[in-house]
């Protein structure tokens, strides 16, 4: 049922429909384009049908005065479901995703792949979860064609200010850890006692974050020497358990962070100079953004500054 | 540096009325800024332009277990929009207008019944200052942009002019799993397959109806576009993806790459 639907034989009207699910399904497994997506790009590519672009007028206008020709909107998902672990679960879609972003990154001859954003549609679909990657996919003046395109998670202008610096932003990096607490002798919960650190806590989020932030680095190596731009996601629960006579209670944290790896190139100090201004905008200003780049983490952000 | 005042605002501070409107007042939903930067653009307002339709959205039901797209409710998505927006076209062409700025498109849902949604496009008509018709769209007719005044700007400066508002829709019923697909799926993380699938076909229908749109409208390319995932109170599972952006050409008078302005870096030292 449901996965193999497709190869049920079809009515006629729907049967256009359950071969392109059945390519789509097929292509995906074999780490390929769909076909129907591969021949838009193809024509994109080729110039016989509109280019595309997530790209705001003012930063198409930065791209063309730097070369960049946007060739099409691409995008690219993996929607998991998490029976063994839902942290895990986040750098195993990411990954996934990213790669079949750069598949559709290479049909097109692109590369590059700019203003790169994390989405997740709000399905209730059990445990699992949307992972998606949009962006704009462009080729650069008088390069070749890239047999392995860089994916920048920045919008285009802040790709094109890093360039100018010598940084290329070349794709993302995931750390993603969690560890189970058994507090056995009700250590971690010592509210009779006044001021005290709950020092079991502090060591399972000292682990828990030093571990993820290991694995960010790990995954960062092979992309660049560095990372930017940060997205943190963290999450602590208590649960009640009995084992026997015994009942004790349970802590799990989890931490996620995802970030822009870069390959920087030490002492290339920007090109411009920068100029100081005063910004009589009461509230928020459009100077310092106004849209969230991502969609997919409520980060932390109510939690407040420290 | 002091920049003077404009005779014409001048007269107007000491209390005279202006002769010059003899065409009566403009009507507009720009803020100061997109009024200026438009007018800087080289157009002026001349009316806002709306479009309305209250459509009735005809019912169907995805089966349970199956990846589909709901062909009659993404028929009526597409043709309720399209209504709201040749309306609004027809207000801008009735104006004279050379085309729209900032155009919204809204849906409501009516409190009384359901199936009944109302769309609206709504916009401000614009026309060329010294009487240019080359901004208009390859029918003679006004070209629609859902850019703002500041985006009009920029990408008249980036060396391109808007043709056409152009979108796909596709409302699509996302399979259920099955019960027994639960098995075998303990105890690890998998992809499920079939969601994805409905992901990248859903957005792939979408995707290539705006493309399609774009062609027709014989434009260079699409500049915004942006998939927006909206439900509009279908079953649990029923999505529409909807794929919307501006169709550009470049100008007539092609600006080179290197002609176009860097912008000024600032930091804002506020905080």
């Amino acid at each position: 049922m449901g996965l193999f639907d497709f190869l049920k034989p079809a009515a006629p009207q729907d049967s256009a429909a359950a071969r392109r699910q059945a390519d789509i399904l097929m292509s995906l497994r074999g780490g390929r384009v769909p076909t129907a997506t591969l021949d838009r790009l193809t024509e994109s590519a080729a110039g016989t049908k509109p280019w595309m672009a997530t790209l705001t007028p003012a930063e198409l206008g930065i791209a063309r005065s730097h070369g960049l020709k946007p060739i099409a909107a691409i995008s690219a998902t993996c929607w998991l479901h998490y029976g063994w672990s839902w942290t895990q679960g986040h750098s195993q879609g990411w990954e996934t995703a990213l790669e079949r972003l750069a598949q559709e990154a290479k049909a097109c001859g692109a590369n590059a792949v700019l203003d790169v954003k994390m989405r997740t549609i709000k399905v209730e679909a059990g445990e699992s979860m949307d992972f998606t990657l949009i962006g704009t996919a462009v080729k650069v003046e008088g390069l070749p064609p890239s047999a392995d395109p860089i994916i920048a998670t920045v919008p285009a202008l802040e790709f094109v200010k890093l360039l100018e610096a010598d940084v290329v932003p070349t794709g993302i990096a995931i750390g993603a850890h969690y560890e189970w607490l058994q507090d056995w002798r009700g250590n971690a919960n010592q509210a009779w006692m006044g001021n005290v650190e709950s020092w079991q806590l502090s060591n399972l989020w000292e682990t828990v974050r030093q571990r993820a932030h290991a694995q960010l680095r790990e995954s960062a190596r092979p992309r660049g020497n560095g990372v930017l731009a940060h997205l943190n996601f963290s999450q602590m629960f208590e649960r009640e358990r009995e084992q026997g006579e015994r009942k004790f209670k349970e802590y799990l944290a989890r931490h996620i962070v995802i970030a822009t790896t870069v390959d920087a190139r030490k002492g290339t100090p920007l090109p411009h100079e920068i100029k100081m201004v005063v910004d009589m905008c009461d509230g928020k200003t459009p100077l310092t953004g106004t849209k969230r780049h991502h969609q997919s983490y409520a980060t932390n952000e109510q939690d407040g500054a420290i | 540096m002091t920049t003077e005042i404009p005779v014409h605002a001048k007269e107007r501070l000491k209390g005279l009325r202006s002769s010059v409107h003899s065409t009566g007042v403009f009507t507009s939903d720009f803020s100061v800024n997109e009024f200026l930067l438009v007018r800087k653009a080289g157009f002026e307002p001349i009316g806002l332009c709306v479009g309305t339709c209250v459509y009735h959205v005809g019912i169907q039901y995805g089966s349970w277990s199956k990846n589909q797209e709901m062909d009659v409710l993404s028929k009526a998505m597409y043709h309720a929009r399209e209504l709201a927006m040749s309306r609004m076209r027809a207000e801008a062409s009735a104006m004279g207008a050379d085309g729209i700025v900032g155009v919204k498109l809204t849906i409501k849902r009516l409190e009384w019944d359901e199936h009944l949604l109302e769309f609206i496009a709504i916009g401000t008509g614009v026309v060329h200052g010294d009487g240019h018709k080359g901004f208009r769209a390859h029918d003679g007719g006004p070209f629609t942009s859902d850019l703002s005044g500041q985006d009009f700007w920029s990408l008249l400066h980036a060396g391109y002019r808007p043709v056409e508002m152009v979108m796909g829709s596709c409302v699509y019923h996302v399979a259920h799993r099955g019960v027994l697909s639960g098995f075998g799926t303990v105890g690890k993380n998998v992809e499920l397959e079939n969601f994805t699938a409905a992901m990248y076909e859903a957005r792939e229908i979408a995707v290539e109806r705006m493309q399609f749109e774009a062609s027709a409208a014989k434009a260079e390319g699409v500049v915004g576009v942006e998939i927006h995932e909206g439900s509009h109170g279908w079953q649990t599972h029923v999505i529409e993806f909807f794929a919307i952006g501006t169709a550009v050409l470049p100008l007539e008078d092609e600006i080179a790459p290197e002609k176009i302005a860097d912008p000024i870096m600032v930091l804002s030292v506020n905080d």
